[in-house]
């Protein structure tokens, strides 16, 4: 298995996986808005998450779609994987924001 | 279900969320720049140090390809040998090649001063990513104290009540009522996000390297590179180069057969 892996990594354009920060940026940003909208709509427990979820689920289809053209394991070294996983930093960055925006709204008169 | 909710003073918000949350982030940058300023630049190395430290990096990239090899194999047995050789010679060697009695000695990290430098700068970026969570800390809970900042919307167990709603001894308050300090928290994980969108993603105001760095891990990265016995690390490279030798393939092997046949000139296997 060793040979493959190696050939694989041979192919990776390094240049180009510094360029999928702009992904990273895409999930911030995307987790940003949902935290906003669940602490705007006063979601709570398990209906904040599955807002988290489900604007997950939604940003990873579409740049399936559009940007992979349905094949991320040609854009993305970790394939799907990567594409849909948002990492620790944004599950928290929900959940601050969410904290936020539903004191701001609903405890706050 | 009843929905006991409390009122709060919404000059609370004004004056406690915003303020800690943008303190933060103003910390944060500022933390991030001020471990850029206290870096020193790496010291400049003499030409024959840099070569010394380049001439195992070219064995491995020429043996990174070795089975996938973009050069037909005279030119990589040609490379190849020609490394082989300076090695055991000690050609690339910084103070040339060795006597034959002069015994070979690894210099001891703590008294090599290159090595010295890179514990320090480890060691004093962690202090200055300590210090300031420290003074925050300690301001939030000495101003902000005794009172309920927010309402968490989502529940939490009964465990986490003494930590996040620490100076308000209410025993039957639900724990979704917090205290600034759990506020502190919430941001400091949170802001890790903001910090990679503004600062770029090697940012030192980053929590959550906090957490995994420390003063051995710095000084781990910073050894490998001097202290070690190159004549060592050469005679070993040898052997590497021997055997990628043995699996040398190179792409364009047969090539005039692959491309008739990709053509169809020439029957299919």
């Amino acid at each position: 298995m060793a040979t493959t892996t190696d050939n694989a990594a041979q192919l990776i354009f390094a240049p180009n996986v510094l360029h999928n920060q702009a992904l990273t940026s895409v999930k911030f940003l995307s987790s940003c808005f949902a935290g906003a909208v669940a602490g705007i709509l006063g979601l709570e427990n398990w209906l904040g998450f599955a807002l988290f979820i489900a604007s997950i689920v939604s940003t990873s289809f579409i740049i399936y779609a559009i940007n992979c053209r349905g094949k991320p394991a040609k854009y993305l070294p970790g394939g799907l994987g990567e594409l849909v996983n948002p990492g620790q930093d944004n599950i928290f960055t929900f959940i601050l924001v969410w904290t936020l925006f539903y004191g701001i709204i609903h405890v706050y008169d | 279900m009843d929905r006991l909710s409390l009122y709060l003073d919404p000059q609370i918000r004004d004056w406690v969320l915003f303020p800690i949350t943008l303190v933060m982030i103003l910390v944060g940058i500022l933390r991030h720049y001020v471990v850029i300023l206290l870096q020193s630049p790496p010291k400049k190395l003499s030409r024959a140090a840099t070569r010394e430290q380049r001439a195992l990096t070219r064995s491995q990239i020429l043996r990174a390809t070795s089975s996938n090899s973009p050069i037909p194999l005279s030119f990589y047995k040609a490379i190849s040998q020609h490394l082989s050789e300076a090695y055991k010679a000690g050609t690339y060697l910084k103070d040339g090649p060795p006597k034959a009695d002069a015994p070979s000695s690894t210099p001891n990290p703590l008294s090599d001063p290159a090595a010295m430098d890179g514990m320090m700068a480890g060691m004093k970026t962690q202090m200055v990513m300590m210090v300031p969570q420290m003074v925050i800390m300690g301001w939030i809970n000495f101003f902000f104290q005794g009172f309920v900042l927010i309402k968490l919307p989502f529940p939490l167990t009964l465990g986490f009540k003494s930590m996040l709603q620490r100076g308000i001894d209410t025993p039957d308050m639900d724990v979704r009522w917090v205290s600034s300090l759990s506020w502190y928290f919430l941001n400091f994980f949170g802001l890790n996000g903001l910090y990679r969108l503004i600062l770029g993603g090697d940012n030192a105001a980053d929590s959550s390297r906090d957490m995994t760095a420390s003063p051995f891990a710095a000084m781990g990265n910073a050894q490998p590179g001097q202290p070690q016995d190159f004549n060592k690390l050469f005679k070993a490279e040898r052997d590497n180069l021997e055997f990628a030798e043995g699996l040398h393939s190179w792409v364009g092997e047969n090539m005039d057969t692959k491309i008739l046949r990709k053509y169809g000139k020439l029957a299919a296997l």
